[in-house]
């Protein structure tokens, strides 16, 4: 052992640079399971390459290779691939040895201090410490000089605020990391590619990482406060495919328990829907979070209602997040950079919502060159062009999607089919300037849907947004980020069934927002977060018109509505210990409805009914009706178990000011938004979670339980058989109960192999309850009863095999427990008809869920230098065709009461899609 | 290039309409308790006034199951009582003179079940009924439940005009009647001998039959400026039967509701009707008027409401455009062996024949007897000639 050792080290100090013949000789393997040895034999059977390695690290290892195409080096460093051990390449030949390798190139200068280094220390060195040395050699490392020498106090520590790039377009790269082995300690770029760090004054050897990237090793040499940027390049050689990104070292030391990302790598392969890629649906892969059925629009986080998430695109709030009632998401991914799910411990810079905070941020568009990709699948096709304006300093991005359904509905021959059609679109564009000190970033948003009926009833809704991003860095500790931001969501429903009552209602609704936002390194174990966020909520709920001259329908007018919103928040990240991280923050946050507003008040101890009107009061323009105002705390503990460990504690309240109102068990597409006013409140969750995770040694495997228990008060119920078409009186139709929900979620990921993906086990409960002291103000007699999406078991699994790096196989299984459901338990008759006694309410469940979904995507050739790069997706959706239930209902047919099954997608949908690229496989 | 549209059609029709629905049968738990059923109402239709009093029954084994031996009155806010008297089968009834039942005046029931549970109904009061408006067809093809498969028929319509001073609420009941034929006279007949009737008799030939259409019909023109409405559906006949074939009667009976009774029965409707589908909804907890005085905890169904009554019948012959394609059930048998064929069982068994004589050919009842089908040969009073 320590011989071979020792004969490495000493080969070290006479590297070439010379590349034989052998290394490059393009052979054919044929290798299913055999031992490394027998590898060997082949590469020096067909080279005359010899591999120099230690027994002991490679004895273990099966070698499996199909290449009828592959230079030596190669398939070499392909069997090696997801092991710790490297190939390097010493004269002619091949040496293996553990951790990063040997220098392949020698430079050119600075090959003393390498000699010296390492030299010296050779004789006397254990074999993990060279692998300690080989992690940190200096010799290919360029040295980043930070500050001014001289320009430090003597002892105190330099802050250095930092910024990683992508080389090939100089976007940031988010969630990038930057480790230095020696002091273990490290950094996450955030959104804008930005981290910080605090060092004592010396030399280090910094690692930056982030997947799909070169690995790069910089040696920093600490002077002074002072600011680095490092641009990697994107591995395009090298690149592998990730299912869900979140580096190993991220995911120990994330701060933040329940926080899932996904990466576009792994959503593109995923098997869709109408070839189509659906970050919601890979969401709803991810343990904790549901969604009821196919067209269900909307998700249930750890057991909240579908109003209980915040969406967000560049700081947009989208308030309808699909198309074509659920079956699509309401925008390109394409574009989408990154993608977070906050779950547990939301940060104190987001509130509003009670369960969870979808996150998307775009991509901002290449700043080097100008690009384009697209993609054309049955339903839709979508181009995205972006490129430099100013080239590193600025850059701008378009998307453009649109369905063309309609064109083929219009063109068949079937006059029900006919009369039905369906479209949808969505453009998004963003323009960024990125000077050295100050960002700018404005992006626009738009979707539209539109859907008709049969000719009897015609939905159309779309989702407007801008934002204007400004970031200042004011010094190496502070960085400041304001924003302004408006989004408007609309809705207008015309219906025709019935020619006296055909109405039309229009609805509207405006979110205006100013934030500032600050983060603030205020010594080398404390970060502030802390800013200021003002909304304005403009509501135009719209009026109910009759629609055709015979309709005589009551024109209903539903108002407006106005509310404010303005929120503080404050929240440290606190290094107590090197392995143990407390941040606690905390939200205030004031809401207000505001007039011009009639309020009703009603008589007491009577049903709250425009019957019962006592008196009305009145508010003038922009007078305050009521204040609502109740801090959220924060706190979230990361304790570091061990290098492969962690344990997360967090405790999270949330506010809610604003709610759907829908009685209909998935959100219909004329679903109006209603702010807290005078008689409803604002809701409020707590939310306990501990979690526990751990890498699996070597094994590529990541694991994950986490717990929680959440409470949620005010949460709005309503009355049965509410109208919110007819009654403008909200307050009439709603109740507010009480709801719980508690949960195990267990994960298991494996990443950066030939087969990689996740398994996802939950186990859930979440039950509602309204008990007024009324009998009017209680839902089933004010028991308990499961929500609507209490779904206690779901098993997903996502997984990838990558037969070769162009072709890759991934499959969906999911499984859940039927969701609950109200049976009727027994039978009368009224004039001989039968009619049904319903049972508590969700006293039942449907059949349980489970789907199968298979693709193929095969990947144009791998040459760098090309014009287009295309890739094909042929997925089949629902391959077992299995008819899930999407509900199970009864009807009283011809007198006779029959029960039925409703599926939405009841056979296997195949699909193929094509998408494109200027560039390379590897260009973005 | 058409092939191609037509695949791409066929992809968007499996995801857009291949949403399958089929019978299933989920398994139930029964309901551990029983509850009283207590259905009636005052009209004045006619002066007798009938309650009904069941039980509920476990949804595995539906049946109707009434409850005898109750004491049953009726109370009206000017302090009378009318007591109704048991009729059998869980029917209550009781002669009120017409003088009682003017608009304005509110009933209630009051019920002491044998166990001697009281139970009681709030009060409902009488609305005036405006005149039925007018009731028509027209000629439409209906989606069946399978996808894509239409029925060909006459969807029927209510147009309603109240007062605008009337009630907003309204129900309707609906029955047909229907004239349908026998397809063969009854001329021979073989009961181990042959015998000839002449002149072939035509007593069975002819039958009418009526029947409650299952349906609850509601409206209320509470959202609409004036109290009227065009175009409300109520059933459809396909042509897959003989009802359009000879003659088709259909009676509407308009009920004029309070607001609670229609409360009732519309949600009786939305759940017996209107469940299932994308966007569906909880079954309603249907609120009943009907309360025990005695077990104030314990759920009585039902409603018991006061209306008053209006009628219209409407006739129905020669459809335009619209072709019957209906099924006898007559199913003649070729006797192969000759008449030794036939089961003296059967006898006397009615061969297919004429004046001249008849054909080894055997006809089942329903050949010959329309009241196999339930109907009746009496012609009904309203039956036009």
């Amino acid at each position: 052992m320590k011989k071979s050792v020792l004969l490495i080290l000493a080969l070290l100090m006479q590297l070439s640079v010379v590349l034989a013949q052998g290394l490059r000789t393009v052979m054919s393997f044929n290798l299913t399971d055999v031992t490394f040895a027998r590898f060997t034999e082949e590469v020096q059977k067909g080279s005359g390459v010899k591999i120099w390695t230690h027994a002991e690290w490679t004895d273990t290892l099966r070698v499996s290779i199909n290449d009828d195409n592959i230079e030596v080096i190669d398939a070499v460093r392909q069997v090696l691939k997801g092991t710790s051990l490297t190939a390097c390449v010493w004269n002619s030949d091949i040496v293996i040895i553990p951790g990063e390798g040997l220098p392949a190139i020698l430079p050119s200068y600075e090959q003393e201090y390498i000699i010296d280094t390492s030299a010296k220390k050779a004789k006397k060195l254990t074999a993990t410490e060279e692998r300690y040395i080989t992690g940190r050699k200096p010799g290919v490392i360029q040295t980043l000089r930070i500050g001014r020498s001289g320009g430090s106090m003597k002892g105190s520590k330099a802050r250095i605020i930092g910024r990683v790039l992508d080389n090939n377009n100089g976007e940031p790269l988010i969630n990038a990391t930057m480790y230095i082995a020696e002091i273990r300690t490290g950094a996450v770029t955030d959104l804008n590619g930005y981290f910080t760090i605090m060092l004592k004054p010396g030399k280090y050897n910094a690692v930056f990482e982030i997947l799909g990237y070169e690995k790069t090793r910089y040696l920093i040499d600490v002077l002074s406060d002072g600011e680095i940027k490092v641009a990697l390049n994107s591995a395009v050689i090298e690149m592998k495919e990730f299912v869900v990104y979140g580096d190993r070292q991220m995911n120990i030391k994330a701060k933040d328990p329940g926080l899932d990302k996904i990466s576009m790598k792994s959503v593109r392969e995923l098997p869709m829907l109408m070839g189509e890629r659906d970050i919601l649906k890979v969401s709803s892969m991810l343990p904790g979070i549901v969604s009821t059925g196919e067209g269900a629009s909307g998700l249930n986080v750890r057991g909240g209602g579908s109003d209980q998430n915040a969406f967000y695109i560049n700081k947009i709030p989208i308030y309808n997040t699909s198309h074509l009632f659920g079956f699509f998401p309401a925008f390109n991914s394409d574009i989408i950079k990154d993608f977070s799910i906050y779950k547990g411990h939301i940060p104190a810079q987001y509130g509003g919502r009670l369960s969870s905070v979808f996150n998307i941020v775009t991509r901002q568009g290449n700043r080097k060159r100008f690009t384009a990709h697209g993609g054309l699948s049955p339903i839709t096709g979508n181009i995205v062009v972006e490129g430099p304006i100013k080239k590193d300093t600025s850059s701008i991005l378009l998307s453009l999607r649109s369905s063309y359904s309609d064109w083929l509905l219009k063109r068949i021959e079937d006059p029900s089919i006919r009369a039905s059609s369906a479209n949808f679109n969505d453009v998004a564009a963003s323009v960024n300037y990125d000077l050295n000190k100050t960002q700018m970033s404005v992006f626009v948003y738009h979707s539209d849907d539109r859907f008709r009926l049969a000719d009897i009833t015609e939905y159309a809704y779309s989702n407007n947004g801008t934002s204007f991003n400004l970031i200042q860095i004011f010094s190496n500790r502070l960085r400041g980020e304001f924003s302004l931001i408006g989004s408007q969501y609309d809705f207008k429903t015309t219906d025709t069934q019935d020619e006296s009552s055909a109405y039309k209602h229009a609805y509207k609704m405006g979110h205006y927002e100013a934030r500032a936002d600050f983060k603030h390194m205020i010594s080398d174990v404390h970060t502030l977060d802390y800013g200021a966020d003002f909304i304005i909520y403009k509501l135009d709920k719209g009026q109910v018109n009759p629609y055709g001259e015979s309709s005589i329908r009551i024109l209903v007018d539903h108002g407006k509505e106005q509310g404010v919103e303005g929120a503080l928040y404050l929240s440290d990240s606190y290094d107590v210990l090197p392995w143990m991280n407390l941040t606690a923050g905390m939200r205030y946050a004031l809401f207000m409805p505001i007039g011009k507003q009639t309020v009703y008040n009603y008589f007491d101890g009577l049903p709250l009914d425009a019957r019962y009107t006592s008196d009305t009061l009145e508010f003038g323009n922009n007078e305050i009706i009521k204040r609502y105002s109740q801090p959220d705390v924060r706190v979230a503990v990361n304790i570091e178990t061990d290098v492969n460990g962690s344990i997360k504690l967090a405790f999270n309240q949330m506010h809610q000011n604003l709610f759907m109102l829908n009685n209909t068990i998935t959100v219909a597409p004329n679903t109006q938004w209603k702010l807290a006013d005078y008689h409803l409140e604002p809701s409020r969750s707590e939310q306990f979670s501990a979690g526990v995770f751990r890498i699996l040694g070597q094994t590529g495997l990541e694991a994950s339980i986490e717990g929680y228990y959440k409470r949620s008060s005010n949460y709005p119920e309503f009355k049965d058989g509410a109208n919110f078409l007819e009654n403008p009186r909200a307050e009439t139709n709603v109740l507010q109960g009480e709801q719980n929900a508690l949960g195990l979620e267990f994960f298991l990921k494996r990443s950066s192999r030939k087969l990689e993906g996740w398994i996802s086990y939950t186990y859930s409960r979440t039950t509602t309850k309204v008990d007024g002291a009324n009998p009017w103000d209680k839902v089933n007699n004010g028991e308990l009863f499961p929500s609507n999406f209490d779904i206690p078991n779901a098993v997903n699994a996502v997984l990838n095999y990558h037969f070769t790096r162009r072709i890759t196989m991934s499959s969906v299984i999911a499984y859940q427990t039927g969701k609950p459901i109200t049976y009727p338990v027994s039978i009368y008759y009224i004039n001989g008809v039968p009619y049904l006694d319903y049972s508590k309410r969700n006293a039942y469940r449907i059949p349980d869920y489970f789907r199968t979904d298979l693709s193929l995507t095969i990947e144009g050739n791998l040459k760098k230098n090309k014009l287009l790069h295309s890739s094909f997706i042929f997925s089949v959706y629902n391959l077992t065709g299995r008819a899930n239930p999407y509900s199970v209902y009864f009807r009283t047919d011809n007198g006779r009461i029959r029960s039925f099954r409703y599926s939405v997608i009841g056979v296997p949908i195949l699909t193929a899609t094509w998408i494109f690229k200027l560039g390379n496989y590897a260009s973005d | 290039m058409h092939q191609t549209k037509l695949f791409w059609f066929l992809l968007i029709f499996t995801l857009i309409f291949t949403s399958c629905i089929k019978e299933f049968n989920p398994v139930i738990k029964s309901a551990d308790e029983k509850k009283y059923v207590i259905t009636g109402s005052v009209s004045n239709a006619d002066s007798a006034q009938t309650v009904n009093i069941s039980m509920t029954s476990p949804i595995q084994a539906p049946a109707y199951l009434p409850v005898g031996g109750c004491i049953v009155s009726i109370l009206d806010d000017n302090g009378n009582t009318f007591n109704l008297s048991e009729t059998g089968n869980g029917n209550y009834s009781a002669v009120i003179d017409q003088v009682y039942l003017t608009a304005g005046t509110s009933f209630k029931l009051s019920v002491t079940t044998p166990d001697g549970e009281v139970i009681e109904s709030d009060y409902d009061m009488m609305t005036e009924s405006p005149s039925v408006d007018s009731v028509y067809y027209i000629t439409e093809d209906h989606e069946g439940l399978i996808e894509g498969e239409f029925l060909k028929g006459i969807q029927f319509y209510i147009d309603l005009d109240g007062a605008e001073t009337g009630t907003r609420y309204y129900r309707w009941e609906a029955s047909e009647t229907w004239e349908y034929h026998a397809d063969f006279y009854r001329e021979w007949y073989y009961d181990g001998e042959i015998h000839h009737i002449w002149p072939p008799d035509s007593s069975l030939k002819v039958c009418w039959r009526t029947r409650y259409i299952p349906r609850i019909f509601t409206l209320t023109t509470g959202n609409l400026i004036e109290n009227k409405f065009r175009k409300l559906p109520l059933h459809f006949v396909d042509n897959l039967t003989t009802k359009l074939a000879y003659g088709y009667s259909l009676l509407i009976k308009q009920y004029a509701l309070s607001e609670t009774a229609y409360t009732y029965w519309d949600q009786l409707r939305i759940n017996s009707e209107e469940q299932g589908g994308l966007y569906e909804t909880q079954p309603l907890a249907i609120q009943g008027n009907i309360h025990s005085i005695t077990n104030p905890d314990k759920e009585v169904l039902g409603f018991f409401g006061a209306s008053t009554v209006t009628t219209k019948r409407i006739f129905v012959q020669n459809v335009p455009n619209l072709e019957l394609d209906f099924y006898s059930f007559c199913n003649p048998v070729v006797l192969r062996k000759g008449l030794v064929e036939i089961d003296p069982q059967d006898y006397p068994a009615f061969l297919m024949g004429d004046a001249l004589g008849y054909f080894e050919v055997l006809l089942n009842d329903a050949c010959v007897d329309c009241t196999e089908l339930r109907g009746s040969t009496i012609k009904p009073d309203f039956w036009p000639n």
